[in-house]
């Protein structure tokens, strides 16, 4: 269970059930309603107090409260804890328990300066040597963590200092001017000095909620936390449940057991139910999931970067946008890079099935004839790959769509199979993204690509520590994707989130959700 | 009589031994391993191979399986892979709550469905045995799941009787859990409830056109009295298997139900473990499923012997 951009994973059911029941939900509203989907959440101020109660798909079994961990509970982190930086609405970094942070002049050593006063749970005054201590914890073999990939490579634990209680300096082993957006993944949550053994029972944190109770994949509880260092939040507490199934979700909100349905997508016609209901509404996160075919650089006949490249040009991601997300969502254009994030290189090759054609017949590939692997592991997976196989038609290819068992598809399926549908949350920061999912070598390279010329830019880009230069860069990167890379990135979706009519104050984007100021009305 | 029990028996220790090897065949070829389940995506092949070795996943199968079978009948069924508690407790946790919601349905489902079967039996080809055949038709060809989610729009949805979902745990009281076991209940008992009916149908018309009732009738007894005294016990002899295997099926059937309602039984236990690839919990509860299916199977020959004399004397012949 690596990651977060896999909600679904731990939700996996017969798949049967969940689309008859989605079926049934929509017969049962009738044809003549089609609802028009709310594109945002219901505005307005909460009351002070009451009880917000989210059913969330657990984990597993063996769920933690260790932030670090590949097996954490992910509702309750930002509930329990804060990171050293977070990124803010606009796509930017912003402060959380460090309150600035600067490099040197060649960006090879980070200094924080900590936030002061802030406590945790238990009392203790946070310090840097709890920041030094977290880094380390996630560094450690292990703890396991998959952010490890990411900051191994950059980061010397034992060469961490802490010259006074709030300030954290930290030595690269290379340049990288990107370095506190990489602290904004969720697996870099801070956790106090010393506590590697006990954190994933106890969940001490400095967030705006103290832990009540916790079972794994069980039910749990966390309560509002008076003296956070941001203010009192809005709720009392939060009540979490643990609902495996999708379709058992959205009937807990339908009928007013819970508030909020976490790490769900709403299928279209489970949406326009929700939306219809009395209870409860949808709201938008936009261009929420970045959803991809990989095409594994390593396998026939995607090794040949003429065969990737027409692929690309053979379909049309605005058809696939239209096809699959009924227009709910963004065109890709093959950039992984989402169009809210700063970085992002708006210039794209446009569809030309023509020039794929001829691409295909250099190759010695004319006629190209692919299996594409999906599943009903998320609801969009198939309309995607037969959006693509329709669209892809025109240049000659020929696409068989080929439907693998939900609950083994990321053991079986993804990174074996040569070509596959498969989606990431958005919220990472350019580096974080380029450097986990396709720099050569790395964990979570799903199209095995390794380009030199990539990682160099990439390289160059960390090092570079003038803004508009480092910006080309990227922009650089985004570019040698887009023409050598191995993924296909169709389009990104709007996350359709069921939530309850009673709930203001809902703010979501990326990895970041306001537990601050979330509440009820009528509470 | 006791040769006839003897060789029952043996058949049902044999069946177990079977289903034992087969239930450990087939959780052995599920596509997909525990140890990088478990680790995750990002696990190295070392650590992989490390965890391998831990849980026993490099020994031979059969030395494993020897290994699991004794354990088994000594009631340990090791721990979970996954949440490295003991396997035997767990599952009887789950299984208490699916016995509540297995002893509801099987509440109303016999007595509901022989009253309806006779029913029809008696009014044969008029609209109440019409109505009473249509209807559990369509109970039987309906999937449960499709049944449980109209139920949940009907009566938590629209209205708000009963709880949509259980977002207790497994350790739940049976307090807690009270309000939300009728609906999957009622769900299972529509489902299985049509089998017998069409069962106690049958067998009631049969009974009804033997000659031992036209006598009864002749004589002159009051047609309650025909039914209850001469009629029923003859009529539910063949019942009895068809309501074993219904009872052996919940095991099942109640999986299904369970994951729609989010009910903390042996049957979601099932769907998690299969997920997650948590081979002695999925050996432990195909096991006890295989249990299920052979006891009931027995009580129901045994039962038929007891109400039927001549049974009872074929094992001499």
């Amino acid at each position: 269970m690596p990651d977060i951009h896999h909600p679904g994973r731990r939700s996996v059911l017969a798949a049967g059930a969940a689309v008859g029941a989605s079926w049934l939900l929509s017969g049962c509203t009738g044809a003549s309603a089609a609802p028009v989907l709310p594109t945002t959440a219901l505005r307005g101020a909460p009351d002070r107090g009451g009880v917000l109660r989210v059913a969330r798909p657990p984990a597993s079994e063996a769920e933690t409260l260790d932030p670090a961990s590949s097996l954490s509970a992910y509702e309750y982190l930002g509930a329990l804890y804060n990171r050293l930086v977070r990124v803010g609405p606009d796509g930017e970094l912003a402060p959380d328990l460090a309150e600035s942070w600067e490099p040197d002049a060649r960006a090879r050593t980070w200094t924080f300066r900590l936030r002061a006063g802030v406590t945790f749970h238990d009392g203790r005054p946070f310090t840097s040597a709890d920041a030094a201590y977290t880094l380390r914890h996630i560094l450690d073999k292990a703890t396991g963590s998959p952010q490890a990939g990411v900051l191994a490579p950059l980061l010397d634990p034992a060469a961490l200092r802490t010259p006074d209680a709030h300030t954290l300096v930290v030595p690269l082993k290379s340049p990288n001017a990107e370095f506190p957006s990489l602290l904004t993944h969720y697996n870099c949550y801070v956790v106090p000095d010393g506590s590697a053994r006990s954190i994933g029972r106890t969940g001490i944190g400095t967030g705006p909620f103290k832990l009540e109770s916790f079972a794994p994949a069980g039910p749990g509880r966390v309560t509002a936390h008076a003296d956070h260092f941001a203010g009192r939040p809005v709720l009392d507490a939060i009540d979490f449940y643990s609902v495996a199934d999708m379709s058992a979700r959205s009937n807990a909100l339908l009928a007013g057991q819970v508030h909020l349905l976490s790490q769900t997508n709403l299928d279209f016609a489970t949406a326009r139910v929700v939306a219809a209901s009395d209870r409860a509404t949808v709201a938008r996160v936009k261009d929420a999931q970045w959803y991809v075919l990989p095409m594994l650089t390593t396998e026939k006949p995607f090794t040949d970067v003429r065969v990737r490249q027409a692929m690309k040009l053979a379909y049309d991601p605005e058809h696939v946008v239209k096809v699959a997300l009924q227009g709910a969502g963004t065109a890709g254009w093959d950039n992984p890079v989402p169009p809210s994030d700063p970085a992002h290189l708006a210039g794209h090759p446009e569809h030309d099935p023509e020039k794929a054609r001829y691409l295909l017949r250099r190759a010695g590939h004319e006629g190209l004839a692919v299996d594409l692997y999906t599943s009903s592991y998320d609801p969009l997976f198939t309309p995607m790959a037969l959006a693509y196989q329709d669209s892809a038609r025109r240049a000659g290819i020929r696409v068989r769509v080929r439907t693998a068992a939900a609950d083994s598809y990321y053991t079986q399926i993804w990174m074996k199979k040569p070509l596959m549908a498969t989606y990431w949350f958005t919220g990472r920061p350019v580096d974080q993204l380029f450097t986990q999912i396709f720099r050569g070598g790395s964990s979570y390279n799903e199209t095995a690509w390794r380009d030199q010329d990539f990682d160099a830019v990439l390289d160059r880009a960390r090092a570079e520590t003038d803004d508009r230069r480092r910006a080309e860069l990227y922009g650089e990167a985004q570019t040698l994707v887009i023409e050598r890379g191995g993924a296909m990135t169709p389009m990104f979706a709007d996350r359709l989130v069921g939530i309850s009519r009673r709930v203001r104050g809902y703010a979501e984007h990326g990895f970041e959700f306001d537990y601050l100021g979330i509440g009820l009305k009528g509470a | 009589m006791l040769t006839f029990l003897a060789r029952r028996l043996a058949a049902a220790v044999g069946t177990l031994l079977l289903s034992s090897v087969l239930v450990f065949l087939a959780v052995q070829a599920l596509p997909g391993d525990v140890a990088t389940q478990i680790l995750g995506k990002d696990a190295t092949p070392d650590a992989v191979a490390a965890l391998r070795s831990t849980l026993g996943l490099d020994q031979p199968a059969w030395e494993r399986y020897l290994h699991w079978i004794g354990g088994a009948l000594h009631g340990d069924f090791g721990t979970s892979l996954v949440s490295g508690d003991a396997v035997g407790g767990d599952v009887a946790a789950h299984l208490g709550n699916s016995a509540l919601i297995a002893g509801v349905t099987v509440l109303f489902a016999v007595t509901g469905s022989i009253v309806l079967g006779v029913l029809a039996g008696l009014y044969r080809d008029r609209w109440p045995d019409h109505l009473v055949s249509t209807v559990s038709l369509v109970g039987m060809s309906v999937p449960e799941f499709v049944v449980a989610t109209v139920l949940v729009l009907c009566f938590s949805v629209a209205l708000p009787w009963f709880p949509a979902v259980v977002l207790y745990g497994p350790d739940a009281s049976a307090g807690q859990l009270l309000p939300a076991v009728w609906l999957p209940a009622l769900a299972l008992a529509i489902v299985m409830a049509a089998y017998i009916v069409r069962m106690t149908r049958t067998s009631v018309i049969d009974v009804m056109a033997s000659e031992y009732v036209t006598t009864a009738r002749l004589k002159g007894l009051p047609t309650w009295r025909v039914v209850t005294r001469h009629a029923l016990p003859s009529a539910l002899l063949p019942t009895l298997h068809v309501i074993a295997l219904n009872v052996a099926w919940l095991v099942g059937g109640v999986a299904v139900v369970e994951n729609v309602f989010n009910y903390p039984g042996v049957g979601k236990l099932m769907l998690s473990s299969v997920q997650n690839r948590d081979l002695p919990v999925i050996q432990a509860i195909a096991l006890i499923s295989a249990v299920v299916y052979v006891v009931c199977n027995l009580a129901a020959d045994l039962g038929a012997l007891a109400l039927n004399p001549k049974l009872r004397t074929r094992g001499r012949t």
